[in-house]
């Protein structure tokens, strides 16, 4: 017999509290950025992030896999904690290897959105048309993805709801007027806050979701190991094993269908995925191009190192207590809120203070759609659409072209989900990697060469992009090779790695060479990126 | 005309980048490696617990992370320099190509 705790009507008034704190914060960042010219405070916040909106924003991850990764603890066991051990150094990677060249480099250029960055430093509108429709491309899949996990999660906080946590695949029975409900609320929500505040209203309420995580990670590892069916980690390992088998204590990971789900190859390769998916992504590097100064940057080092430590390793410990609560949970996916509901359900109020823990993926999904909706508009609005239609466009059009894109993004996105897409998880890697591949190599040729051409960063961006997309279009094609997370959309695992571990390679590659065979740069337009 | 030399915050962040991507790397390899190493086929009776953690997890990750963090927090106010960005100088005009 199921023993969790009835969510009752705490967690949907938990959701309700964060979705009237989003629209708050977009009113007020509204009154901010109307402070500032429409573009450049409406796009970038005016440049003024300051440590906490940096540390915890930029690099932080999705709504998925705030879901998927405790999944996995609880499905693969210990192993997971090596499958995420590249965070330690995502702090120092995020923010130190490009954060002050990019961001000097887009004052230098003016530029406010990322293809302008690239444009700009490349002195090539190609260039900056290019990475606008990489950029469309990869972050309209991970939106609609985002936009499922966000009507999912709606549907499952209503008080009657059977179930705990979105599923991957959701069956033709979990669409039903619950997820359509949730789904049109969700999307009014986001696309209404984020058309009001922007850049700001995106950035602040990703703080919000991430300082809601922290105190709901914190608070509920307390709660668990005080309690005393639990007893100590070493006894829930103990009995973990109990249920599986000593795969669950050893590298390759259990499975109860006997794939491997970490070799040496990947557990490299996820060395690059977190590492450079991080880094590379367009999200990540607009905010990092309103960093108010280096200092900024430097401090968010130790916040977010700080952050990080206090968030990962208590969520792989209070999954494998979980293992003595609930030995066998048929959808992994809920095992956080199903711990969630049975760690409080001695406190006042305790379904109230459970659905604020269950509200921290909604936050964060909502915090995710946000930044690519700021991310995508940008790059119709001023990069296509300004830039290659409208030139001489008044600051009022560009408003509204803004507005009407956010909306139709809205729509779209809305429609694609009437009937769901599948593979949440599968689309969240795909993207990341595909932005990876396409982003880092021509990143790291603006900022530190000066040979670099623009012949090479677009060979760069078209190589890294195509390559990911030629590996995840065979791997679906192919036999299950048995390693990694189980699913359908797979890519093939060339020598055995991950997509973006030859996406970089080839991008790296194809910039290098095509740079060195094209003509050198203007010399007075490389001394002005540069002196 | 020869080439002017770089501003200081492109030599400082140069020197930072380098600095960062060789602990990545030196992370990447120690972790994996001795993951690998001493993670491999075990079983309840050989196994240790160290805190709670299974004996390859706490050497292999967690002492890595927390020392990636003081690691992170020496580079952060030690070494990583404060250099001034400047102000917005262009508008993203480009050329034609």
């Amino acid at each position: 017999m199921d023993s969790t705790p009835s969510p009752g009507f705490g967690a949907i008034t938990a959701l309700l509290v964060v979705i009237a704190c989003s629209v708050w914060l977009g009113t007020i960042a509204q009154k901010v950025i109307s402070r500032g010219s429409f573009l450049s405070s409406y796009f970038l916040g005016n440049r003024g992030l300051g440590v906490w909106t940096m540390a915890l924003t930029a690099t932080v991850q999705s709504g998925g896999t705030f879901m998927g990764f405790p999944s996995l603890v609880y499905s693969h066991g210990w192993t997971v904690a090596l499958w995420i051990g590249s965070y330690m150094i995502v702090p120092l990677t995020g923010f130190a290897v490009l954060g002050k060249r990019l961001a000097q480099i887009s004052r230098r250029t003016g530029a406010i959105t990322v293809p302008d960055l690239f444009g700009g430093r490349f002195n090539d509108r190609r260039v900056a048309l290019v990475a606008s429709l990489l950029i469309l491309f990869f972050l309209t899949f991970m939106m609609i993805a985002q936009f499922k996990a966000g009507g999912l999660i709606m549907k499952i906080s209503w008080p009657d709801s059977a179930t705990l946590a979105l599923v991957e695949d959701a069956s033709a029975s979990d669409i039903d007027y619950k997820y359509q409900i949730g789904l049109i609320i969700f999307a009014m929500t986001v696309v209404g806050y984020t058309l009001i505040g922007g850049f700001l209203a995106s950035v602040w309420t990703d703080l919000f979701q991430s300082v809601l995580m922290f105190f709901g990670v914190v608070g509920l590892l307390v709660l668990t190991f005080s309690d005393p069916a639990v007893g100590s980690l070493e006894q829930a390992t103990r009995a973990a094993v109990a249920q599986t088998n000593e795969n669950y204590i050893s590298f390759a990971g259990y499975a109860k269908d006997g794939r491997q789900f970490l070799t040496p190859a990947l557990s490299i390769s996820f060395f690059f995925v977190w590492i450079f998916g991080g880094m590379a992504s367009p999200a990540s590097i607009s905010r990092v191009m309103a960093s108010k100064d280096t200092g900024t940057l430097r401090r968010s080092i130790v916040v977010l190192g700080t952050y990080n430590g206090r968030i990962y390793v208590p969520r792989i410990c209070i999954c494998m207590a979980a293992r003595v609560i609930y030995p066998d949970v048929a959808n992994s996916d809920e095992i956080i809120p199903r711990m969630a509901l049975w760690a409080t359900r001695d406190l006042p109020i305790g379904s109230f203070w459970a659905g604020l823990i269950l509200a921290a993926p909604f936050g964060a999904v909502m915090a995710t759609v946000s930044s690519y909706l700021v991310v995508i508009s940008s790059g119709v609005v001023h990069d296509i659409y300004q830039r290659f239609l409208r030139p001489e466009a008044t600051e009022l059009e560009l408003k509204r072209a803004t507005y009407l894109i956010m909306v139709l993004l809205g729509l779209v996105c809305w429609l694609a989900n009437v009937q769901p897409v599948q593979y949440l998880q599968a689309l969240v890697v795909f993207c990341t990697s595909g932005g990876a591949a396409s982003f880092l190599v021509p990143a790291i040729m603006s900022a530190y060469w000066r040979r670099a051409t623009h012949q090479g960063a677009l060979a760069a961006m078209i190589g890294g992009a195509a390559t990911v997309l030629g590996l995840f279009l065979l791997g679906i094609s192919s036999s299950d090779p048995m390693i990694g997370q189980a699913t359908r959309f797979r890519p093939y695992f060339l020598f055995g790695c991950e997509p973006v571990v030859w996406g970089i390679a080839v991008s790296a590659v194809l910039g290098v060479l095509v740079t060195l065979l094209s003509p050198p740069p203007e010399q007075h337009h490389v001394d002005r990126m540069f002196a | 005309m020869s080439e002017l030399p770089d501003n200081p915050l492109v030599t400082s962040a140069r020197r930072e980048a380098i600095v960062v991507a060789l602990i990545w790397l030196g992370t990447m390899l120690y972790t994996t490696f001795y993951c690998y190493v001493n993670g491999s086929n075990r079983t309840l009776d050989d196994i240790t617990f160290v805190l709670g953690f299974p004996d390859w997890i706490f050497w292999g990750v967690i002492v890595p992370w927390y020392t990636c963090l003081a690691i992170s927090a020496a580079f952060a106010y030690g070494f990583m320099r404060d250099d001034p960005l400047g102000d917005d100088e262009g508008h993203g005009e480009v050329a034609d190509g």
